[in-house]
């Protein structure tokens, strides 16, 4: 008796298991979930320029290496500089970011000996000059679009080694790299192709609520820029990701996906693993913003 | 038999329970405290790190595109009169970052560091406002104002019936 209900139990796990796979399918087509839209979404343009029209602060960091002292040493102003005081050139001062680079720079000439590293991640002729203003893009060997991050981790792999997206040497590695574009603007081509996709998904995740709070990025970064939260000043997400990966003098090094992992955290979002195709949406949405504006590491923030 | 069969339960509900719950590329331990996972960076080394977090963040709806859980829609509060609520209590609700943080957007009486981002609640004493009108907009402010900042904590289970009713007395009486 015994056996016989175990088997009748057995076949209707079977017939679950199909009708769960089944579900399963019936999920991925289903249409999206109910969310809170941060709304109305401010008309984005994919260039720097576009913060002229959001929070009109860019003609204040324009120029990193000119910026305006006494709005740098007030802490009720500084926030319309886009905390680009704590970038190199205003910011000369020695931190954990060099060390990172040195490491960046062993890591890297160690992972490069007979060139294929520096293949796999797409350096032409010109080597590692501008790869870092060429960032996020559509790889064909992951078949989708990546960061840099993402594609270290890839092409280390590739190569039997470890450098896991977030970790210090993975970002130490991307600094080096970065540090090559020095001064050179971000350029992301998003009005065509998988990027564009991405920059458009990546747009919408920007006004999307989510977590315990039920918070968008927009709910504060351009409803409420230059507003006060606990204290601080919101800035502006144009021009942002050109310093990254960071040196954080309470984090050591932080990655980019690791920044929005603190984001998430901080505003009660569950976060999502470095590198998930979420967060390289917002990536891909960000770099968009920062189109134009030159790359500088390595930098602090607090 | 036994093993076998919960063995068999455990797999075919695998599939299920996880669409059910927090999505697969969220950074979540189920056995570790709390759940939520905190990245740390360990210097010269290829590998992320990771801590529980100091709150455990899966019941909610995340960013990721597999996450197929609906965030609960605008609700309106079940309020019953008289209010009950201890203005002293809710004064600390308010300021605790863990519970209510109302500091961290609006300004109030007494407390440093505070927030822009919310309404001005000085006053409200003399607004003649009702309670049951205060306690709504902290159940759930998007019914008045669908494009609220503002988090709907009776709605996502932040904040309990009591806290409301502190937070709705404490609000009220502030000059």
């Amino acid at each position: 008796m015994c056996k016989v209900w175990n088997e009748t139990v057995l076949a209707l796990l079977r017939v679950g298991g199909l009708l769960a796979a089944f579900i399963g399918v019936a999920w991925a087509q289903a249409p999206a979930p109910y969310r809170d839209m941060d709304l109305p979404m401010p008309d984005y343009e994919p260039h720097v320029r576009g913060d002229m029209r959001l929070s009109k602060t860019y003609p204040y960091w324009r120029d990193r290496s000119r910026l305006d002292w006494r709005l740098a040493g007030d802490p009720e102003e500084n926030w319309k500089l886009n905390w680009k005081f704590m970038d190199p050139p205003f910011n000369q001062s020695v931190h954990g970011g060099h060390f990172a680079l040195e490491r960046g720079e062993a890591l890297y000439k160690t992972l490069n000996r007979d060139g294929r590293f520096a293949a796999c991640l797409g350096a032409g002729r010109a080597g590692l000059k501008g790869l870092r203003t060429r960032f996020p893009q559509y790889r064909q060997d992951l078949g989708r679009v990546a960061g840099l991050e993402a594609v270290i981790e890839h092409c280390a792999a590739a190569q039997g080694e470890v450098l896991q997206n977030g970790s210090y040497d993975n970002s130490a590695v991307s600094l080096y790299i970065a540090s090559h574009s020095q001064g050179m603007p971000i350029r992301i081509d998003v009005s065509r192709g998988p990027l564009k996709e991405a920059y458009e998904r990546g747009r919408q995740l920007y006004h999307t609520k989510a977590g315990r709070l039920n918070f968008a990025c927009s709910s504060c970064h351009t409803r409420n820029i230059g507003q006060l939260v606990r204290g601080s000043r919101i800035t502006t997400p144009y021009g942002d990701v050109t310093h990254y990966p960071v040196y954080r003098t309470q984090y050591f090094l932080q990655s980019l996906h690791l920044r929005m992992m603190e984001c998430n955290l901080d505003t009660g979002v569950q976060p999502l693993l470095p590198g998930s195709q979420a967060y390289t949406d917002l990536e891909v949405f960000l770099t968009a913003l920062s189109n134009g504006y030159p790359v500088s590491v390595p930098a602090e923030r607090n | 038999m036994r093993p076998l069969v919960l063995g068999g339960i455990c797999l075919c509900l695998a599939g299920a329970a996880q669409a059910a719950d927090w999505p697969a590329d969220a950074a979540v331990d189920p056995n570790a405290q709390n759940r939520t996972l905190t990245p740390r960076v360990v210097v010269n080394s290829g590998r992320l790190e990771w801590e529980p977090h100091k709150r455990d963040l899966t019941p909610w709806p995340t960013l990721s595109h597999l996450d197929r859980r609906a965030t609960p829609r605008p609700q309106q509060a079940n309020y019953n009169p008289p209010l009950r609520g201890d203005p002293a209590r809710g004064r600390e609700i308010a300021m605790d970052p863990a519970r209510g943080n109302c500091i961290a957007c609006h300004t109030l009486p007494g407390e440093s560091w505070p927030g822009s981002v919310g309404q001005l609640l000085l006053g409200y004493k003399q607004r003649g406002v009702s309670d049951a009108y205060v306690y709504q907009q902290i159940y759930d402010r998007r019914v008045t104002n669908p494009n609220t900042v503002m988090p709907p904590f009776g709605t996502l289970g932040v904040l309990s019936d009591q806290e409301i009713r502190d937070l709705t007395a404490y609000v009220q009486s502030l000059e």
